[in-house]
């Protein structure tokens, strides 16, 4: 376990150190470096913050359902959940840093937010969930803490405390009834940040991909989806698979799955409205989806729906679990990436071009941003549709962030009491 | 206070890309960026008539910034860095703007451009591409354009000929000629004359009187964003010219 958990360490952290490397290159050069260009200005970073934002809900969900709907099975998990709220909250913020192009002009967004805007709200919601579920970790652990105390690599062991057994119950009383009243908090918090984050595409009318309100429900279901699968990987990883923790993973598993049955109903309940008309942007919207990108739809649903598959038939089972919530994680990813292309490749200035046969839309093209081609070999300047793949510093800069998540969450598991399970 | 629009007669717009070309030398616009463009509605290709024959039609369609009245870009931009002027112009300020593209992504009319890269490195591949053998522009640092950085009233950045890496720029309406009373590039350097620039406030402004009781129409209108670039829709001609203006203009 020791040997294979410093492997793990040298193997995330050297995937952290090219990230870090690729992101200096990307500051130093500039955007450039990405795959976006004027046409398609989010690409994977973006997409990659759609899907922390989601991955992070699962941590407080959990925790707060303890004493809200007094599941009293996902006790001995709570910890190792709250843990994951933090990291994938933090990761969501993180990976929006290499997406800007003066990240040290940021704090503008304190200085001068404009609030009609959604992104400062955006900010503002997703550091309130990385707080509270800060603090939740420490309400749930603290008396660990005092018992156990926190092993710091070279510090040794700090914050023990000697406090007798009475008293050590007294402070656990105490901490439960601090848990009792954060848990109204964070679940409503939970909450909001989806739908924040969906509102930021939501609210673009110029984009028909993401206009509507069906995206926050399906950013709701999508994070129910993988957020308890999230923690079902993370408490593997922390405690393995455990006799007592069986009823846990299964209450887990149970809710996942019906949450990717209910974001997938949601999902082909729009496409069916869009359908239907067979006309029009939202249209043209979903037909890029099966024209351009089939293979990232077919990869989201037959992940999702290999994930429920799984969640119902082995939930008591480590290797359907484990399965199960890898399965659900790529094809959440998947959904989470086909986010955009459809969004930017659909150019919102069309002009409708009449003959007496039929009208066409053309879509308006536009400049690109490089320069391209040479006097003898010219290359369009404007384009209408971008073929967007990350580029490698893209992928090396959002390894890099992922890694430094697993660094982090490795580090914390083992640093802080939250190991054994009570 | 003055609100500045511009209308655009399509009758008169022959697609020679003057505007657009008078626009990147005036603003300093880096190799691949245009504020400006002209494209031929319906056709992939720039002259080349859409439709089949005999049914074809050649309409050009300059698209500048639409500055408009309720501008999503404005509404999305998360710091205040693009914000409208009193006189109604939409600009962006470039000490103030963090690079997250989010008014790209509001923008439906995709006349917003990032600049990817320093636009030092851009001018240098830039003539590199045109072909210039010795890299003249690593001693003079030339570039095209305004020479000067140009703030509005309340000193913020609007317009600088050394672009910064990792902002986004617009059309301005030359906010650097605006503001000396002189009209934008794009207008004086329209061949065709098509544009008319000026006060839509101002009752007596051409502008104004252009557009009294003419049929005129904006892009996506029903997107509820009120451009302050109005178009005269082209007509089919009969005999030459066919539009007449009376004395006036």
């Amino acid at each position: 376990m020791e040997k294979n958990y410093k492997k793990i360490m040298m193997i995330l952290g050297a995937v952290a150190l090219i990230g870090a490397l690729a992101w200096g290159y990307q500051l130093y050069r500039g955007l450039i470096v990405t795959n976006m260009r004027n046409p398609f200005s989010w690409g994977l970073y973006v997409a990659m913050w759609a899907f922390f934002v989601g991955t992070a809900a699962g941590g407080l969900v959990v925790s707060s359902a303890i004493y809200l709907f007094k599941a009293k099975q996902l006790k001995p998990i709570a910890k190792v959940a709250s843990l994951t709220a933090f990291i994938f909250s933090m990761g969501a913020m993180i990976i929006l840093l290499p997406d800007i192009g003066r990240p040290e002009r940021l704090y503008h967004m304190i200085l001068h937010p404009n609030f009609s805007s959604m992104l400062p709200w955006d900010f503002i919601v997703l550091s309130a969930y990385s707080l509270v579920s800060a603090v939740y970790s420490y309400v749930l652990m603290r008396t660990d803490i005092m018992e156990k105390g926190v092993k710091l690599p070279f510090i040794g062991l700090v914050m023990k405390k000697d406090v007798s057994g009475e008293q050590l119950a007294a402070i656990r009383e105490q901490s439960e009834k601090y848990a009792k009243c954060l848990a109204p908090v964070a679940l409503p918090l939970a909450i909001l940040i989806h739908t924040v984050t969906a509102w930021v595409l939501a609210t673009q009318l110029s984009r028909p991909w993401w206009y509507g309100g069906v995206l926050a429900p399906t950013f709701i279901a999508a994070a129910l989806a993988t957020g308890p699968a999230i923690v079902i990987l993370a408490s593997m990883v922390a405690f393995g698979y455990k006799e007592k923790l069986k009823d846990t993973y299964a209450l887990l598993a149970k809710v996942s799955a019906i949450a990717s049955i209910i974001m997938l109903f949601i999902y082909y309940n729009d496409f069916m409205v869009r359908y239907w008309w067979r006309t029009g942007k939202e249209f043209e919207a979903l037909k890029m989806v099966f024209t351009h990108y089939p293979l990232l739809h077919i990869t989201e649903v037959v992940f999702i729906l290999l994930a429920v598959y799984l969640f119902f038939k082995y939930p008591r089972e480590k290797k359907g679990l484990i399965q199960g919530s890898l399965s659900i994680t790529i094809g959440v990813f998947a959904h989470r990436f086909l986010l955009i292309p459809p969004a930017y490749n659909l150019i919102p200035l069309r002009v409708p071009v009449i003959t007496h046969r039929e009208t066409v839309e053309w879509a308006y093209p536009i400049a690109v941003g490089e320069v391209r081609g040479s006097l003898l070999n010219p290359e369009p300047v404007f384009s209408s549709f971008w073929k967007y793949t990350p580029s490698l510093a893209e992928v090396a800069i959002t390894a890099g962030v992922v890694a430094v998540i697993g660094l982090i969450f490795m580090c914390l598991i083992n640093v802080l009491p939250v190991k054994e399970a009570e | 206070m003055p609100k500045f629009g511009m209308v655009i007669d399509l009758n008169r717009c022959i697609g020679c890309r003057s505007c657009a070309v008078v626009c990147k030398i005036h603003n300093s616009l880096p190799p691949g960026t245009w504020w400006q463009r002209v494209e031929t509605v319906g056709s992939t290709e720039h002259m080349v008539p859409s439709g089949e024959n005999p049914d074809v039609s050649e309409t050009f369609l300059p698209v500048p910034c639409m500055h408009c009245e309720n501008a999503p870009c404005v509404k999305a931009c998360p710091v205040g860095a693009t914000w409208q002027r009193e006189d109604g112009i939409v600009l962006v300020d470039y000490e103030r703007c963090i690079g997250c593209r989010y008014c790209m992504t509001a923008c439906p009319y995709g006349v917003r451009q990032f600049n990817w890269q320093d636009s030092r490195a851009s001018f240098k591949e830039g003539f590199k591409a045109a072909g210039f053998e010795e890299d003249w522009f690593k001693d003079k640092e030339y570039r095209y354009g305004y020479p000067f950085d140009h703030k509005t009233g309340d000193g913020r950045i609007v317009y600088t000929p050394k672009r910064p890496k990792g902002v986004v720029e617009k059309c301005t309406f030359c906010v650097q000629y605006v503001d000396k009373g002189l009209l934008p590039a794009c207008v004086r350097g329209c061949s065709g004359n098509a544009r008319t620039f000026g006060d839509l406030n101002d009752p007596d402004s051409d502008i104004s009187k252009i557009l009294r009781g003419r049929n005129v129409f904006k892009l996506l209108a029903d997107l509820g964003t009120e451009p302050k670039v109005f178009y005269i829709a082209p007509t089919r001609k009969e005999g030459k010219g066919g539009i007449n203006y009376g004395k006036e203009l």
